[in-house]
């Protein structure tokens, strides 16, 4: 369990950016893995396995409550402007490369926390668990043009985090998250 | 390829390289403390309380055969309880007479239904026995899920901490 539990809470704190919840969903993931003992104790597709149920588990929780974010996921429009996905991409070219390793990981950290759940669950489940477009929306039930936008604003609304100078602070001077609000697409 | 596109790709290219060289969040020490005390509880739940698949065999078996049994076996007290309504139907517009000919009559109306039934059906009617069928085993099955929802704990916590 030592070997994997990093894993697994990452998986589901990435999705939910709730620590809380995520800590319920590793406990179930562990949970059933234990059940399944037998049969994972000598698989090498152990580590497979269980990001697998975490991303799962995961996901049938966010959908639990879908309908509080699908109603900003409906409205769309590919609105993002050239200047805006530039400078975006000078945000993670040159300015996370003038950080330091470990404030340059904490920013991107929080900047993924602070995104709201339309753009961060795809945005997460294409760079981090590598789904395709096409399974992302089949899996959150929308369409492949809305997945592509929100991953889309995700990455340029995370460079305008990054950006801002009250993120990176310590955890303990951080709002609990539970309190965080929605950043606007 | 437009500069848009050139630009989109440069941006996706970079957020993958910046996010996947991100390390593992520590999950919270207190973890592992509560998965070993849930664990610790279930083990001290009866056997019956537990899963199927922690049943033991000579209950598991059982309970397995008898649920594939249970569908059959509506099935043929079904088609005998229509049997003997159409018997009982037939003996009180036939008059006294039917009444003798007793239960061998039954049986061998019911051999030659089960026949004709099976000779005649029409395909539609196949098919929606059929349908009724894994309907019938679908029903079983949720019972036995909300049954098992409800004497499993796991699903409380879902309830507790999820919700």
């Amino acid at each position: 369990m030592r070997a994997y539990q990093d894993m697994v809470f990452s998986t589901a704190v990435r999705l939910t950016s709730n620590p809380a919840q995520a800590e319920d969903i590793s406990q179930e993931v562990f949970l059933r893995a234990y059940e399944s003992f037998d049969n994972l104790r000598s698989s090498p597709k152990a580590g497979g396995w269980l990001k697998t149920v975490a991303t799962n588990l995961t996901l049938n929780h966010l959908t639990r409550h879908r309908k509080r974010w699908r109603l900003f996921s409906e409205i769309f429009s590919d609105d993002t402007r050239d200047e805006e996905l530039d400078s975006a991409a000078e945000v993670f070219d040159t300015v996370l490369a003038e950080l330091e390793a470990d404030e340059r990981r904490a920013r991107v950290e929080q900047a993924l926390e602070r995104l709201p759940d339309h753009q961060r669950i795809p945005l997460v489940l294409y760079h981090y668990e590598e789904m395709p477009y096409q399974d992302i929306a089949d899996r959150l039930g929308i369409s492949l043009a809305k997945v592509k936008t929100d991953i889309l604003r995700g990455r340029v609304a995370m460079a305008g985090l990054l950006r801002q100078s009250d993120i990176g602070v310590p955890d303990d001077r951080r709002r609990p998250s539970s309190t965080q609000p929605g950043a606007q697409s | 390829m437009s500069s848009r596109d050139q630009t989109d790709e440069k941006l996706e290219r970079l957020v993958s390289q910046v996010l996947r060289d991100q390390p593992l969040r520590h999950a919270p020490a207190s973890l592992e403390a509560r998965v070993m005390s849930q664990i610790a509880a279930r083990s001290r739940l009866p056997w019956w309380r537990r899963g199927v698949a922690a049943w033991p065999a000579m209950v598991r078996v059982p309970v397995i055969t008898g649920c594939a049994v249970c569908v059959p076996l509506v099935w043929v007290l079904s088609l005998w309880l229509m049997t003997r309504l159409a018997a009982a139907t037939r003996a009180r517009i036939a008059g006294p007479l039917a009444t003798l000919q007793g239960t061998g009559h039954t049986l061998a109306s019911l051999g030659a239904l089960t026949a004709h039934i099976f000779q005649s059906i029409p395909r539609d009617w196949l098919l929606g026995g059929m349908i009724a069928t894994a309907t019938l085993y679908a029903v079983l099955f949720a019972l036995v899920a909300v049954g098992y929802s409800l004497l499993y704990p796991r699903h409380e916590y879902s309830k507790v901490h999820l919700t």
